[in-house]
């Protein structure tokens, strides 16, 4: 290589490798920078519905002073967790939301603990509550009353079905989970395997993932911080409604983007895309590996790699690749099927970086990029070098829950960053702190 | 006291959308994104009032301009395209020579927020990085979204939805275990979902900078934010072994899970509480199976949720989804049926909520499409035209804020810096819209 195409991929890529990533490390460290959401008290009265946690919990790695507010006896959230797997009586779900929290009981069911909460919620930025719709006004303390009393308060509540119409109306006291807010909101109806692959692998699968109370904490929160910004220019609250059988589909949009325009619902097509291809996963030689190369370059680079340029003819352009016709994209699914599994994973992911590289450094560009992951597992995910470099993974040792380990700093910001300063979450550990500091 | 429902009704009215106030009126964005996760990040804060310029490269486009479904446009453009594009300026610069540069350096001066995601590194290239663009205006926020970040040592791998998805782990978390069958969550959620959380990094600078008046630099990864939903890393680090595939039941509530009814309707049943518990057991007609587990965590081992999940299957199969929901109602647990994409478009209650909305556009006619995620009383989301023919807008932008003359925008056209479409579908107007007669395409000034 000259010198010259050395300096070029320097400038390409903003300095030299450790220049780059050293300078970059050192401006996203959350260590001693200011926290943006100091300045907020948040109130969190979400019972038996994670997506309220998830959203305070967004809000807590913000900086905001999150007080999460349980009945004496303890949230059931608390007790959510896969297979009984728990830590002193907490579960998995709950611990990993359980970050910069304080943790009060109140007895809302009670004159004097819907006083104390009245107190506090005079104080609040933002209260969080899942409740059935309405309960929270039938005790006083729902938006209507808590806004006289607050006017600046952002009031965000979750619910199936959201805080009006008739549907709401017709579907109070079923209570929300997160498989059923992803039944109703279309992501099952997208996964799983095609008509002839039989029962049960052909019925509407549900996601792996709280897909459907994490998109309803996500944005709930995303609402809840418009709010707070128009809040604090303003003075004016308001309050934020989020309906977890909807998030995910207003989230997506596909569900009624193509309900309309193709006036019926898609098929379930496994493993394939409805875009792009080839888009999808590959068995390798020792185990699964995602493979996305459906731009027309990408895809000849990956003809290429995989030694299979006579196809090239027949498969040439992007509208000769829409998986449209399924028996044709199973032929080439299996054509390519019978090159990866000549290689390991690590080989296909090295052969097609090797590439990408020689034609990012031509100068004629354009060579494509053909993109082979190895899917992980999350055990391996946690060992991967990157993310050590990244800081987003951090050990936590506490004398109630033991040592585990969280996904942190989702967010890398050169100013405010988000951050994780302690995660305990014993029932009812901050009763003296908060009476103290706001209730005396 | 008025009703509950009469008053939230009220307060939400979705006929009343347009009369109120905008949270980010005044908020300038550049948008140097493509595809879904960049773009989605500049609808949001077009969505809540912010004025979006989107980028694009004339005569090419956005690449997701003809990102259709099965080969179909709809009216000669992309439903994708519209849905993470609505409310924006459409300019078409060719970033690479450096007339461009110059405008863009102007336009930051007086911008707020620069999205952009392209291969880490790319922007600072072209010299409109954070490092350029924060020495003419120290105020402005900088979003870069990649799949794997700024930094670590597999920034420059190149990614997608499916790669972020393989790279966090959520694709061997979701299907059967036991078999070699593998599903990627539909719908580009792995691009959707951290475009979201791009948004929401953006609203927290933003409010950090009306307290301090200082911008920031921002990386977004695609793939931390998807593992940020991710409990399985803790769930490891716990057990010392991977959760693994659950099939169609969630391991944290039983019974739980996704069953056929006798009618052949998909149903999700879930007990998310011991009280829920209790009311499956007695809806099933099981009564004995409430003391038998009286411990929530002695009932949720792999074994006896085992053994709860067939019983609720055979409870379903023999019985009609319409009876079932009765006995939700009545037993107070969750339950709800699968919508499909035709459902979900035609549900009534969504059209009522706002979540589904009929939207009119000068251009393009009637679109169904998806509301906001979270309804907000004050200040709500609202959609004010759909995404627009490759630089629609650029004598908007030269003239309205940049103060370009008719005769300097007729140079930059010669010397090919600013440009329009070519004959392909999703970037050229629909045949039916005639051009010369749009009074925004051919804006004249004030």
């Amino acid at each position: 290589m000259s010198k010259k195409e050395k300096e070029q991929i320097l400038v390409r890529y903003g300095g030299s490798r450790k220049e780059r990533e050293d300078f970059l490390k050192a401006m996203m460290s959350p260590d001693d920078k200011p926290e943006v959401l100091s300045d907020t008290l948040i109130l969190d009265v979400s019972y038996a519905n994670m997506s309220g946690d998830i959203c305070s919990g967004i809000y807590a790695e913000f900086g905001a002073e999150v007080i999460k507010i349980e009945p004496p006896e303890g949230d059931p959230s608390r007790k959510m967790t896969p297979y009984g797997v728990n830590r002193s009586g907490v579960g998995v779900p709950f611990i990993m939301e359980a970050r910069n929290k304080r943790y009060m009981t109140l007895d809302l069911k009670s004159e004097a603990g819907r006083a104390d909460f009245k107190k506090l919620a005079a104080k609040a930025g933002v209260v969080i509550e899942t409740f059935d719709p309405g309960q929270m006004d039938s005790w006083g303390i729902g938006y209507r009353q808590l806004s006289e009393i607050n006017p600046g308060l952002v009031y965000i509540a979750i619910s199936p079905y959201g805080q009006y119409g008739k549907k709401t109306q017709e579907m109070t006291g079923i209570p929300d989970s997160d498989i059923t807010s992803q039944a109703a909101s279309g992501a099952p109806a997208n996964i799983g395997d095609m008509e002839e692959e039989g029962e049960p692998y052909n019925w509407p699968l549900k996601a792996g993932v709280w897909l459907g109370w994490y998109t309803s904490g996500l944005e709930a929160a995303l609402g809840g911080a418009i709010a707070r910004y128009y809040a604090q220019a303003s003075g004016e609250g308001q309050m934020v409604d989020v309906a977890t059988a909807d998030a995910y589909a207003s989230l997506v949009g596909y569900p009624v983007l193509l309900g309309f325009t193709w006036n019926k619902a898609r098929p379930r097509i496994g493993k394939h895309d409805y875009i792009l291809y080839p888009y999808g996963f590959w068995k390798s030689k020792d185990g699964i590996v995602a493979i996305a190369a459906s731009r027309d370059h990408d895809f000849r680079a990956l003809l290429k790699v995989l030694k299979i340029w006579k196809h090239e003819d027949d498969w040439r352009f992007t509208f000769d690749r829409i998986p449209d016709i399924l028996e044709k994209i199973e032929e080439f699914y299996k054509i390519i099927e019978d090159q990866t599994v000549k290689y390991t994973s690590d080989d296909l992911v090295r052969m097609a970086l090797e590439y990408s590289i020689k034609s990012a450094r031509s100068k004629w560009r354009g060579g494509g990029v053909p993109i082979v992951m190895k899917v992980q597992q999350p055990a391996t995910t946690m060992q991967n070098p990157h993310w050590a470099k990244r800081h987003s993974f951090q050990d936590f040792d506490d004398p109630a829950l033991g040592k585990f380990l969280m996904p942190v700093n989702f967010i890398k910001m050169s100013e405010s960053p988000p951050r994780v300063k302690w995660v305990k979450c014993a029932i009812g550990q901050d009763n003296a702190y908060v009476r103290e500091k706001y209730l005396k | 006291m008025e009703n509950y429902f009469d008053y939230t009704k009220k307060l939400f009215d979705p006929s009343k959308i347009n009369e109120k106030p905008e949270v980010f009126n005044g908020i300038r964005v550049l948008d140097f994104t493509h595809v879904i996760y960049g773009p989605t990040v500049g609808k949001i804060l077009g969505q809540y009032g912010a004025e979006v310029i989107k980028f694009e490269l004339p005569w090419i486009g956005d690449l997701w301009r003809v990102g259709v479904n099965w080969g179909s446009f709809w009216r000669h453009s992309s439903v994708c395209f519209h849905f993470v594009q609505f409310g924006k300026y459409f300019f078409a610069l060719n970033l690479k020579l450096p007339k461009a540069k110059e405008i863009i350096l102007k336009m930051a001066e007086k911008a707020d927020v620069v999205v952009e995601n392209f291969a880490a590194g790319t922007t600072d290239t072209w010299g409109i990085g954070y490092r350029q663009l924060s020495k003419v205006n120290p105020g402005l926020i900088y979003l870069s979204c990649a799949t794997y970040g700024q930094y670590g040592p597999m920034r420059f791998f190149p990614g997608w939805d499916l790669l972020a998805q393989a790279a966090s782990g959520v694709i061997s978390v979701t299907g059967y275990p036991g078999t070699d069958k593998y599903y990627k969550l539909p719908d580009y959620v792995g691009d959707f979902l951290p475009g979201n959380v791009g948004a929401l990094a953006v609203i927290m600078a933003l409010n950090y900078r009306k307290k301090t008046g200082k911008g920031q630099y921002i990386d977004l990864a695609q793939t931390e934010a998807l593992m940020r939903i991710m409990p399985n890393f803790t769930y490891n680090s716990i057990t010392n072994e991977d959760l693994g595939r659950v099939g169609n039941t969630d391991p944290t509530m039983a019974p739980s899970g996704i069953f056929k009814s006798s009618d052949g309707k998909f149903v999700a049943v879930a007990a998310a509480t011991d009280e829920q518990y209790k009311g499956v057991c007695e809806a099933m007609g099981r009564p004995d199976l409430v003391s038998k587990y009286k411990d929530t965590f002695e009932r949720l081992k792999k074994e006896n949720a085992a053994e709860l999940y067939a019983e609720a299957g055979k409870w379903v199969s023999s019985s009609k989804a319409e009876s079932l929901m009765g006995l939700a109602k009545k037993h107070h647990f969750a339950m709800a049926l699968v919508e499909d994409d035709y459902e979900i478009t035609y549900d009534e209650w969504r059209r009522e909520r706002g979540s589904v909305i009929v939207f009119q556009d000068d251009m393009y006619g009637k679109l169904i499409m998806p509301g906001p995620s979270a309804m907000l009383s004050k200040t709500p989301g609202r959609v004010k035209w759909l995404s627009r023919p490759l630089g629609y807008h650029n004598r908007y932008v030269l003239k309205h804020l940049l103060g370009y003359s008719e005769e300097e925008i007729k140079a930059l056209e010669k010397e090919r810096v600013v440009g329009y479409w070519d004959d392909r579908p999703g970037i050229k107007p629909p045949v039916y819209y005639d051009m010369s007669k749009d009074a925004m395409f051919n804006y004249k000034g004030e």
